[in-house]
């Protein structure tokens, strides 16, 4: 994300910054001016590029679902569409690099949805890597830079590459059409590419049918739409006709040519519209059955007395319906501008403004309570106390509701991420030669945009860990009796304010024995330390061990889990690992559904107070001070037969703090499979806090996650679990 | 808000541009020399005269409350809350090599603008004024052993000295 500017109120003189609209080209000019342009086009880029890559993925696993091999001719449209507004708006910001590859990928969506290329094509390939391409460079521009010559030249190659992989594309055979019982004027009508899916669904062997509608002019766009949803559920609509004029003055009709698998009496049961009829004009291939029913011309519609006009295929009324001539797909494009008009893009800095702004009202209601309790408590003022105690409890439900609202609206899915993995897996399959099936769970699992951002990082780390180290070769694989096929999995669901993502490999598991071996070798436990099984597996969560023993380009030389884990320590989330030797590895990653406000519990040493994220913790007790016993020079309590580390929080901060005679209390704390036992003086009670981000020195102390402010107390700082639990771990271990 | 007071308060952010005006105004006729104003906030520790660049103030606030921060450098005070934000405040006579301060109620905490949209604040004891002088009677700063100064100016009979704000407030020990 860029770096928010600063609010000096406009110290340095104005006038150079007046003329940004000043039209400069792209390229030559890479000011302050042209980047921001560069923004703008970049915010829209970035939401077509996405749907490509989703609809891409898509098509993907269509291609392999299907027995035929065939794809549903909407979602090409659909790529086609994406590929030509980037063009166009690439031409719009002068981009000329870019524009060219949407371009030639718009050449390869069109030769697909024309049936000049093959979806087993090279082309289709290149695809994915034209999509990759466009993204680097849009990174770059994001970054303000202007592409350099490297990525142009690359655009240059690719393109090159596009045109031999088209450049064997062969013209469609032309079928017979003429034989068809249709209206010559109509089949004339037709553009290429309707022409294309007529004969492409002749040769599937499906029923042709004309469906004739007629509607009032003033209300024929929903009424159309209508008709168009009901045919797409049990066919695709080949084209769109406006009919002959032999309508009322207020009313026009229209043809539909219908391809379907469905018979003639089913698609009109289907088709129980007002003023519509169903004729067949073709039967499939299944059987021969009676010849179709009627002509298909002029519908008999008995009211309304026949026009001799010319079939003309655009009526004179008719000035909304575009001409079929112009590519296809009208009405599908309808729906789509209206999905469109009813959302808004929001830049997600403006978020969190207003999530800032939320969490400073959340701070002043909690002032409010605290005097409504002042108030109370004095007999004189009880009163009164009482009644504010009762408008805080109400602005304090109605926050809550603001405060869900607005984290609501910084909900994505899961979806995106998840077709950034099919894509790491569709390349690591074309690299390694691996037959690995990746399926997912729960792609509708929502969380904080910002939370999804940091997490594609580390996720792509694990399943390619999956595809690289934990999937065997389809040999050793079927020599162990399995399906040579391997399988990964990637799971989400929610789980209260937590959402739970599992990615599951049937791979070869992982061998505690190695991975202590391994350990023991590298120093990082001792030969003495009695570790459960879990806590072994844990290990290769450490920096420095991999478990591979040969080093690939795919997975890296094993720095990679320990940042994983601590990429997502940083937002509060924990890893933990579960392997069965020979069955497969579960990694289980749990993640806060939002960094923006969370519950905190306030602790005490003395006079200094500090907030402890509540995720984290897992419960609170009070010790007197026999309870606390020593095992090797640390304090440790017998919590219910299982002993648990303790460290003051007074000591690990260098505060003076309560002796061990004094009573304390103990928060027990969890990341992933360790835990602690942190002795604080007080409990303060919990809170909603909202981390204010540390800007200054302070964000290198080791310990501290953050700031917030409370109510009454000024300044609190938040903190960091992971680093202090990991420190007084590695310290234990150490000795 | 009564207890701060802001760059705005004091009359306008856009000094330099100002300052340029009024010295087109006093250039005479073929005259080469450029003459500017500089505005510097200064600013009392020990008894001594200090100044920062009145461009980098955000604002001035009166000490209240410090949130301690364990593991932090000596010359890190702590932390205040300032209207929902968190500001680090910078012992600014640890940093000059003067020894701890003893804060009270009577210091001031002057808040700056740092790299990137940082603030900070810096501990003084007090503040005096904003103080006009032309950039000609600013000298460097020789023969002076802290780096955080990095500039001289006559104030009547004393000198000010002026900080590098950016080497007052860095990362660095001292």
């Amino acid at each position: 994300m860029a770096a928010r500017r600063s609010s000096k109120q406009g110290a340095k003189g104005s006038p150079a910054e007046g003329k940004a609209t000043t039209g400069a080209p792209e390229g030559a000019a890479g000011g302050p001016a042209a980047s921001n342009e560069n923004h703008e086009f970049v915010a829209e880029a970035e939401e077509i590029l996405e749907r490509m890559l989703e609809d891409l993925a898509e098509l993907h696993d269509q291609r392999h679902e299907s027995a035929s091999g065939e794809v549903d001719p909407d979602l090409v449209n659909q790529i086609f569409r994406s590929a030509h507004s980037l063009k166009g708006l690439a031409g719009m910001f002068g981009l000329d690099a870019i524009s060219e590859l949407s371009h030639r990928l718009e050449d390869i969506l069109d030769g697909l949805r024309l049936g000049k290329v093959a979806f087993d094509s090279p082309a289709v390939d290149l695809l994915d890597d034209g999509v990759s391409l466009l993204t680097t460079m849009m990174t770059r521009l994001e970054r303000g830079d202007a592409n350099g010559d490297d990525e142009v030249e690359m655009a240059r190659g690719f393109v090159a590459q596009i045109d031999a992989a088209i450049a064997g594309a062969v013209p469609e055979p032309s079928d017979d059409l003429e034989s068809l019982d249709l209206d010559a004027s109509l089949l004339r009508a037709l553009t290429e590419y309707e022409e294309h899916r007529l004969k492409e669904n002749l040769r599937r062997g499906r029923h042709l049918a004309l469906v004739d509608s007629t509607f009032e002019i003033a209300a024929f766009e929903e009424g159309l739409s209508e008709l168009s949803a009901a045919v797409r559920e049990v066919g695709e609509v080949v084209s769109t006709l406006p009919s002959p004029g032999d309508a009322p003055e207020s009313q026009i009709r229209f043809s539909l040519l219908v391809a379907t698998s469905v018979d003639a009496a089913r698609l009109a049961s289907r088709l129980d519209f007002p003023d519509t009829e169903v004729h067949l004009v073709k039967e499939g291939d299944a059987s021969a059955e009676a010849p179709p029913a009627e002509s298909p011309a002029p519908p008999s519609d008995a009211s309304q007395p026949a026009s001799t006009e010319a079939p003309a295929p655009a009526g004179p009324s008719a000035s909304e319906p575009s001409p079929p001539a112009d590519g296809g797909g009208d009405a599908p494009e309808i729906e789509s501008l209206r999905s469109i008009s009813d959302t808004v893009r929001v830049d997600i800095r403006k978020l969190d403004e207003l999530m800032n702004l939320v969490g400073e009202l959340v701070i002043q209601r909690n002032a409010i309570g605290t005097v409504a309790q002042r108030l109370t408590e004095d007999v004189a003022t009880a009163r009164i106390g009482a009644e504010l105690a009762k408008t805080h409890k109400a602005l304090d439900r109605k926050l809550k509701e603001l405060q869900t609202g607005v984290l609501d609206v910084r909900m994505v899915p899961l979806r995106q991420i998840f077709e950034k993995l099919s894509r790491v897996v569709r390349r690591l399959r074309r690299d390694l030669g691996k037959e690995v099936d990746l399926e997912f769970v729960g792609a509708d699992t929502e969380l904080d945009k910002l939370i999804v951002e940091q997490l594609v990082d580390p996720l792509v780390h694990i399943v390619r860990n999956a595809f690289d180290h934990a999937l065997e070769t389809p040999e050793e694989r079927t020599a162990a009796g399995k399906d040579p096929h391997g399988r990964i999995t990637v799971a989400a669901s929610q789980r209260g304010n937590h959402v739970v993502i599992e990615v599951q490999d049937d791979g070869r598991g992982m061998d505690p024995a190695a991975i202590l071996e391994k350990a023991i070798a590298r120093g990082l436990v001792a030969e003495s330390d009695q570790l459960s099984e879990k806590e072994i597996l844990n290990l290769v969560f450490e920096a420095g061990l991999s478990t591979a023993s040969q080093i690939s380009a795919t997975s890296g030389r094993g720095v990679g889990m320990d940042v994983v884990r601590n990429n997502l320590a940083e937002m509060g989330g924990m890893v933990d690992l579960a392997s069965t030797p020979g069955r497969g590895t579960t990694v289980t990653i749990t993640l806060p559904i939002t960094l923006a406000i969370i519950q905190a519990l306030i602790v005490a040493i003395r006079e200094e107070r500090f907030a402890i994220p509540l995720n984290s913790v897992l419960e609170t007790m009070v010790v007197e001070p026999d309870q606390i016993g020593r095992s090797e020079g640390r304090e440790v309590l017998n919590l219910r037969g299982e002993p648990l580390l303790l460290r003051r929080l007074g000591e690990e901060f260098e505060i003076p703090c309560a002796g061990p005679e004094e009573r304390q209390f103990v928060v027990v704390l969890g990341m992933g499979e360790q835990r602690l036992g942190l002795l604080v003086d007080r409990l303060e009670g919990q809170q909603d806090t909202v981390i204010k981000p540390i800007k200054g020195p302070l964000q290198q102390i080791r310990g501290i996650a953050g700031a917030t402010e409370l109510a009454d107390r000024g300044a609190i700082l938040v903190i960091d679990v992971s680093a202090i639990v990991g420190d007084v771990i590695r310290r234990r271990e150490a000795a | 808000m009564s207890e701060s007071t802001t760059t705005e308060a004091m009359g306008g952010a856009d000094w330099e541009s100002l300052a340029r005006g009024a010295a087109s105004d006093f250039r005479g006729e073929g005259e080469e020399s450029v003459f500017l104003l500089r505005e510097l906030l200064v600013f009392g520790l020990d008894r001594s005269a200090y100044a920062v660049p009145v461009e980098r103030v955000r604002e001035i606030v009166r000490m209240r409350e410090l949130t301690m921060i364990p593991r932090a450098p000596a010359w890190l005070l702590g932390v205040v809350a300032l209207r929902g934000e968190v500001v680090e405040v910078v012992d600014l006579r640890r940093r000059l090599g003067l020894g701890a301060s003893i804060p009270d109620r009577s210091n001031r905490i002057i808040v700056l603008h740092g790299d990137a949209d940082r603030v900070t604040g810096l501990l003084v004891d007090s503040v005096s004024e904003v103080y006009r002088i032309a950039d000609e009677a600013v000298l460097p700063a020789q023969g002076l052993d802290t780096p955080s100064v990095s500039e001289v100016c006559p104030r009547g009979d004393e000198f000010v000295s002026i900080l590098d704000v950016d080497r007052a407030l860095g990362g660095a020990d001292v």
